[in-house]
C-alpha cells in the first residue's frame, strides 16, 4: 500500500473493485474477514482504553445469498469497548484510510484504516445494505444507531436511519453486518477455530458466541490483567525499500528533511547525519538535509536512501513489542479443551531483519483427540494476536515447525512435515512492523532470521514438552514390564521344564531366579520413572530459564 | 526316520536336533536357577558377517554372533521361541510336517486350548515365522530339519535322460523316469538329501532358465528332445527348493551347470548370485543349497552386439531394478562374492550395468530371427559350445 499513495476519492473506488486483496476472495473468507475485522477492532480499542473486553458473536443464516454458493449471512459483533463519537461513524465504518494507523510502528491488530470499510463495502455490493452500527461514548449519553454507508465514488461514509436511544451500558459498540457469504465452521479455516484462537492468545477477552442452529457459549475471562500496549516505535530505515522511503516522505511534507528523518525513523541522530554528511562516498548535496522534504528531487531520495542503507545504525529498540506472557499463556491455553499437559515460552524480544519481533509458542496435547494418533498436529498461527488461517505453507511458523526434529522430543513426524498427534501448536509473532507475504495479511513472510528465531522458541517448548512425554512413556514402560514379567515369566519357565523334564523343585528355584533377575530390570524402569518425574516437578516448580532448558 | 546321517557340515542334521534343543533349554533353566542372566548366541546372518572363497564356492558364516540376553524386553521373543520350539519337536518325533503358515494355525490352537498361554499369541504369521528363524539360528539348523516346509515354488524340470529315485519317509523307494513325463515337469521338493539321481544315458550339460514360460516354451518346440540335458526353470530369485536341486544336480550329475536369465542388476544379485553362491541370510545353510559351478550364460552385454538384440534403459519408475542399480554399487564394494577374483566376469558385468543403466531380458532373443522358433536354442548350444559364458 506504501509505494503510492492513493488519492482520498479513488481509494474506496480502488478497494471496491479489488476486495479480493483484502479478505474478500470467497464467499467463506467473506465470513470470517467480516467477523475478524470487526472482533479485531473491539479488541483494539479496548485495549487502548484499558477496558477488558467482553465480546458478543451472532452468526446467522438468513437464506440463500445472491452469488453462486452463498447465502445471506448476519454476523453481529457487540462490546463493551469505548464506542465511537457519532460524528465519527462515518468515517470509521464508510471512510477508506480514515484511521491513518498506518505506519505508526504499533503492536495493534489494526494497521491500515481499511479493514471495517471493506466488509461494509462487501455487504453493500451483495446485499445492498451496509453496516448497522450502535455506539455509544461514556461522554455521549445517549446510543447513536444507524446505518453507515461507503459513497464509493467519493470515498466518504453517509449514515441513514439515525436515531438515539438509551442503551444498557455506559460505552460500547454493535455492528451489524447482512451480506452473502459461506459458513464454515470446523476445520483449518473455520470460524471454530478463528474463536479458539482469538480466545488463547486473549486472555483477558470474555468471549460469548453463537453459531447457526446452535446455543450461544461463553468462554470467561482467565486474567483480569490487561496487556500493556507499549509506545509506538518508527520503522528502522534499513527496514524499507526507496518507494516506502519516499512514499514515508509524503506523510511529513512542509518540514526539514532532517526533521523527518529524525521523528519519522528510529535510530537517526545528528550525530548519524553529520557522519553522512561527511562521508564522500555519499555524494549527498550540500545542506540537504536543511531543505524540506517536499523540495527534494527524486534523485535526492535516491542518494539519501543509499547513504542511509550504507551508514552502520544501532539496531532498533525492543521496546515496542508486547507479549501474552507464559503465565497468561498456561491459563488460556485451558480454554481450548481438556490438555492433558502443555508447555508455553515466551521469548525475551529480539531483532530480526532490523525490526522488534517477539515469538511465543505453546503446545498442549489434548485429551479428546488422544484417538488422532497419526494426523498432524493442529497449528494456530497468530500475528500480532489475529489468528492466520489461510496459506499456510509458506507462512514462516509452518516452516519453523517442520524444520525442527520433533522425534527428538517424543513426537512422531514424517519427513519435512508436521509434527503429528494430538497436540495443538500455537505461535505468536509479535511485531510493529510484521511483512506479511500479501495484502491479505494472510502468511508471515518466511525470512530466514524469523523462521529461525521462531524455530528457536519452538524447541525450547520442545524440550519442556518432551518431560511430560518421557515421564509418561517411562511410566506405561514401567506397567508394561511388569506385566510382562507376571505373563511371561511362568510360560517361560513351565516351557523348559516341559522340554528339559525338569523335576518340580528345578522348576521352583528358576522361577524365584527369573523373577530376581526381571525384577531388577522393572526396578530399574522404576527408577527411570521417578527421575523423570523429578525432572518434570522442577520443570513446573520453577519457570526454567533459557540456560536451564537448553542443557 | 533314521535316514540321517548327521555327518554333514552345515546345517545340525535332523536327529541331533532333540538333543541339542534339550541341552540349550538345561542351560537357560540351570543359570535362572542360579538367579543368573541367560545369554544366548546365535550365528550372525548377514553380509558383513559372510566368507567367500572361491575354493569352497558358498558364502559361509564369519564369527560373528548375535546375543540375545533375556530380560524384560526379550522375555516374550524367548517364552515364544520355547514355546514354538515344543511344537517343533513333537513334529520331529512323529514326522510330522508342516509349513510356516500350518505352524502359526497350531500355535494359536495350542494358545486357545490353554489360557495361560495367551500373552504368546501371534498377531500374524511373520511373528510366528521370526520365532521360526529364531529358533533356527539359535539351533544352527535347516528349517526343512525341523520339519517346517515353506510352500516353494519353481524348479519344474524336463529330461529325457535324469532318472530320480525317493526315498520315502516310510523307507519305501519310489523311481521317476522324466522322459515317461511327456511335456509335465518334474516338481523338485525341498528336500532334495532324500534324492538320488542317475543318467539313462550320459547327460551333457544343465540349463536353468530364469523365466518358467521361457524353460516351457524350449521344451515345446524341443530342445529337450534334441539335445542330452536337464532344463529347469528358476521362476525368479530361486527357491530353496530350486537352490538344493542344483544342488543335487551338481553333484549327482557332475555335469556343467548354465543359467540363462536377463542382463539386469536384479538378475545378478537376487537370483545368479543366491543360485551359485547362496545368500547372506541363510549363510548357515548355503552349504548345500547353492551350486558353485553353475555358470552365467547369459544375457551377456556383448551378446547384445553380437545379435543385435533389443535393449531399453532403466526406467525411472522401475523401482525393483532402480533398487537393485543402487545396491549394485553396494555390492561391489562390500559382497565377499563380487569382490573374489574368480568372480571378475560377474562383476564386471554388474560394472557395465552400472554404467550403462540399460538391461536386456531373455527373450531378447527371439527377436534374433523371428520366422525361426528354434533360434533362441541355436543360440544357447553355440554360447555353450564356443565357451561364450562367464
Ligand atoms: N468497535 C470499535 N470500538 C471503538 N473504536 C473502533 C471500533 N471499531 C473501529 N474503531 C476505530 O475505527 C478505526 C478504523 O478501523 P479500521 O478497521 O478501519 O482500521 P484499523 O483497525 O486501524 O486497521 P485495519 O485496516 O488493519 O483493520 C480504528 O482504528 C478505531 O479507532
Ligand atoms: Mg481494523
Amino acid at each position: 500500500m506504501s509505494d503510492k499513495k492513493i488519492s482520498s476519492s479513488s481509494t474506496a473506488e480502488y478497494f471496491s473493485k479489488n476486495l479480493q486483496q483484502v479478505g474478500f476472495s470467497s464467499p467463506t473468507k467473506a465470513v470470517l474477514t467480516t467477523l475478524k475485522e470487526a472482533v479485531d477492532n473491539a479488541l483494539d480499542a479496548c485495549e487502548e482504553h484499558g477496558l477488558a473486553p467482553e465480546i458478543k458473536v451472532e452468526i446467522e443464516r438468513l437464506g440463500p445469498g445472491s452469488i453462486k454458493n452463498s447465502e445471506r449471512i448476519r454476523v453481529v459483533v457487540d462490546d463493551n469497548g469505548p464506542g465511537i463519537e457519532a460524528d465519527d461513524l462515518t468515517k470509521v465504518f464508510g471512510e477508506y484510510l480514515a484511521s491513518s494507523k498506518f505506519g505508526r510502528g504499533r503492536c495493534t491488530r489494526g494497521q491500515q484504516g481499511i479493514g471495517i470499510s471493506a466488509a461494509t463495502t462487501w455487504a453493500q455490493l451483495t446485499c445492498a445494505q451496509g453496516a448497522k452500527v450502535t455506539s455509544k461514548t461514556k461522554a455521549m449519553r445517549k446510543a447513536v444507531s444507524g446505518m453507515v454507508e461507503v459513497d464509493i465514488k467519493n470515498n466518504k461514509g453517509v449514515i441513514k436511519n439515525r436515531e438515539t436511544f438509551e442503551w444498557d451500558r455506559p460505552s460500547g459498540t454493535r455492528v451489524e453486518f447482512v451480506f452473502d457469504g459461506r459458513i464454515q465452521v470446523n476445520g483449518e479455516a473455520g470460524i471454530l477455530n478463528y474463536l479458539l484462537g482469538t480466545s488463547l492468545v486473549n486472555p483477558h477477552l470474555t468471549l460469548h458466541y453463537r453459531l447457526p442452529e446452535q446455543e450461544w457459549q461463553k468462554s470467561p475471562r482467565v486474567t483480569s490483567t490487561l496487556p500493556v500496549i507499549p509506545e509506538a516505535t518508527e520503522p528502522h530505515p534499513h527496514t524499507m525499500k526507496l518507494g516506502e522511503f519516499i512514499a514515508h516522505s509524503h506523510l511529513f511534507g512542509k518540514v526539514k528533511v532532517s526533521g523527518w528523518l529524525k521523528k519519522g525513523f528510529s535510530r537517526i541522530s545528528d550525530q548519524v547525519m553529520n557522519e553522512m554528511a561527511k562521508e564522500p562516498k555519499n555524494g549527498l548535496a550540500k545542506g540537504i538535509f536543511d531543505k524540506n522534504v517536499d523540495q527534494l528531487a527524486d534523485g535526492d531520495f535516491t542518494k539519501l536512501f543509499t547513504a542511509i542503507q550504507n551508514t552502520e545504525l544501532k539496531p532498533p529498540s525492543t521496546t515496542s513489542v508486547l507479549s501474552i506472557g507464559e503465565d497468561a499463556m498456561s491459563k488460556s491455553i485451558q480454554r481450548i479443551g481438556k490438555v492433558d499437559f502443555f508447555s508455553v515460552v515466551t521469548r525475551k524480544p529480539t531483532i530480526c531483519d532490523f525490526k522488534p519481533v517477539q515469538v511465543e509458542v505453546a503446545i498442549a496435547r489434548l485429551e479428546e483427540r488422544a484417538s488422532e494418533g497419526d494426523s498432524p498436529v493442529q497449528v494456530l498461527r497468530f500475528a500480532n494476536r489475529v489468528p492466520l488461517q489461510f496459506d499456510k505453507s509458506a507462512c514462516a511458523i509452518v516452516q519453523a515447525i517442520t524444520s525442527v526434529n520433533w522425534r527428538a522430543y517424543g513426537l512422531g513426524q514424517p519427513k519435512d512435515a508436521l509434527p503429528q498427534g494430538p497436540y495443538i501448536f500455537a505461535v505468536s509473532v509479535v511485531s510493529p512492523f510484521i511483512k506479511f507475504k500479501n495484502a491479505s495479511k494472510e502468511t508471515i513472510d518466511a525470512s530466514d532470521e524469523l523462521v529461525e528465531e521462531i524455530r528457536r522458541t519452538l524447541m525450547q517448548a520442545g524440550q519442556k514438552l518432551s518431560r511430560y512425554i518421557k515421564a509418561e512413556d517411562k511410566a506405561n514402560d514401567l506397567e508394561e514390564k511388569i506385566r510382562y514379567i507376571e505373563q511371561f515369566g511362568p510360560i517361560l519357565v513351565e516351557g523348559l521344564a516341559r522340554i528339559t523334564s525338569a523335576k518340580e523343585d528345578q522348576k521352583i528355584r528358576a522361577r524365584e531366579g527369573l523373577m530376581k533377575i526381571l525384577g531388577r530390570d522393572a526396578n530399574e524402569a522404576k527408577n527411570q520413572v521417578s527421575e523423570a518425574n523429578r525432572k518434570l516437578e522442577i520443570q513446573k516448580s520453577k519457570d526454567v530459564t533459557e540456560e536451564e532448558v537448553e542443557e | 526316520m533314521g535316514l540321517r546321517t548327521g555327518n554333514r557340515k552345515g546345517g545340525k542334521a535332523q536327529n541331533l536336533i532333540p538333543q541339542l534343543s534339550i541341552d540349550l533349554c538345561k542351560k537357560l533353566l540351570s543359570d535362572l536357577e542360579k538367579g543368573k542372566r541367560p545369554v544366548l548366541h546365535a550365528t550372525k546372518c548377514a553380509l558383513d558377517n559372510a566368507i567367500y572363497n572361491h575354493k569352497v564356492g558358498y558364502l559361509t558364516p564369519g564369527n560373528k554372533k548375535v546375543a540375545t540376553e533375556l530380560n524384560v524386553s526379550s522375555v516374550k521373543k524367548m517364552s515364544r521361541a520355547v514355546f514354538m520350539l515344543e511344537i517343533l519337536l513333537r513334529n520331529i518325533e512323529t514326522g510330522a510336517v508342516n509349513t510356516k503358515r500350518e505352524l502359526y494355525y497350531i500355535s494359536k490352537g495350542e494358545i486357545k486350548g490353554t489360557p495361560m498361554l495367551k500373552p504368546l499369541d501371534f498377531t500374524d504369521q511373520p511373528e510366528s515365522d521370526d520365532t521360526i528363524d529364531f529358533i533356527c539360528e539359535l539351533l544352527e539348523s535347516y528349517r526343512e530339519d525341523m520339519n517346517c516346509y515353506a510352500n516353494d515354488r519353481g524348479g519344474q524340470t524336463y529330461s529325457q535322460q535324469l532318472v530320480v529315485t525317493e526315498t520315502l519317509p516310510d523307507g519305501d523307494i519310489a523311481t521317476i523316469d522324466l522322459s515317461m513325463l511327456g511335456t509335465s515337469p518334474f516338481q523338485p521338493k525341498n528336500r532334495p538329501q532324500n534324492l538320488r539321481l542317475t543318467a539313462k544315458k550320459k547327460i551333457d550339460f544343465a540349463l536353468i532358465v530364469e523365466s518358467e514360460g521361457t524353460a516351457n516354451t524350449l521344451v515345446a518346440n524341443g530342445f529337450t528332445k534334441r539335445n542330452n540335458c536337464i532344463l529347469m526353470g528358476s521362476q525368479g530369485v530361486p527357491s530353496n527348493a530350486v537352490r538344493g536341486w542344483s544342488k543335487l544336480i551338481q553333484d549327482h550329475l557332475k555335469i556343467p551347470l548354465y543359467f540363462f536369465g536377463d542382463l539386469d542388476a536384479y538378475t545378478m544379485q537376487n537370483i545368479y548370485r543366491t543360485l551359485k553362491a547362496g545368500s547372506a541370510a541363510s549363510l548357515i545353510r548355503n552349504q548345500d543349497y547353492s551350486a558353485p559351478d553353475v555358470r552365467f550364460l547369459g544375457v551377456l552385454p556383448e551378446d547384445i552386439k553380437k545379435y543385435d538384440l533389443f535393449d531399453y534403459p532403466v526406467r525411472e519408475n522401475d523401482a525393483q531394478e532402480m533398487r537393485s542399480l543402487k545396491k549394485a554399487d553396494d555390492a561391489l564394494k562390500n559382497d565377499p562374492f563380487f569382490h573374489d577374483k574368480k568372480n571378475k566376469g560377474v562383476a564386471d558385468i554388474l560394472r557395465w550395468l552400472l554404467k550403462n543403466k540399460r538391461r536386456c531380458e531373455q527373450q531378447a532373443f527371439f527377436s534374433v530371427n523371428p520366422k525361426d522358433p528354434t533360434m533362441p536354442e541355436k543360440i544357447i548350444l553355440d554360447k555353450i559350445k564356443r565357451g561364450d559364458f562367464v
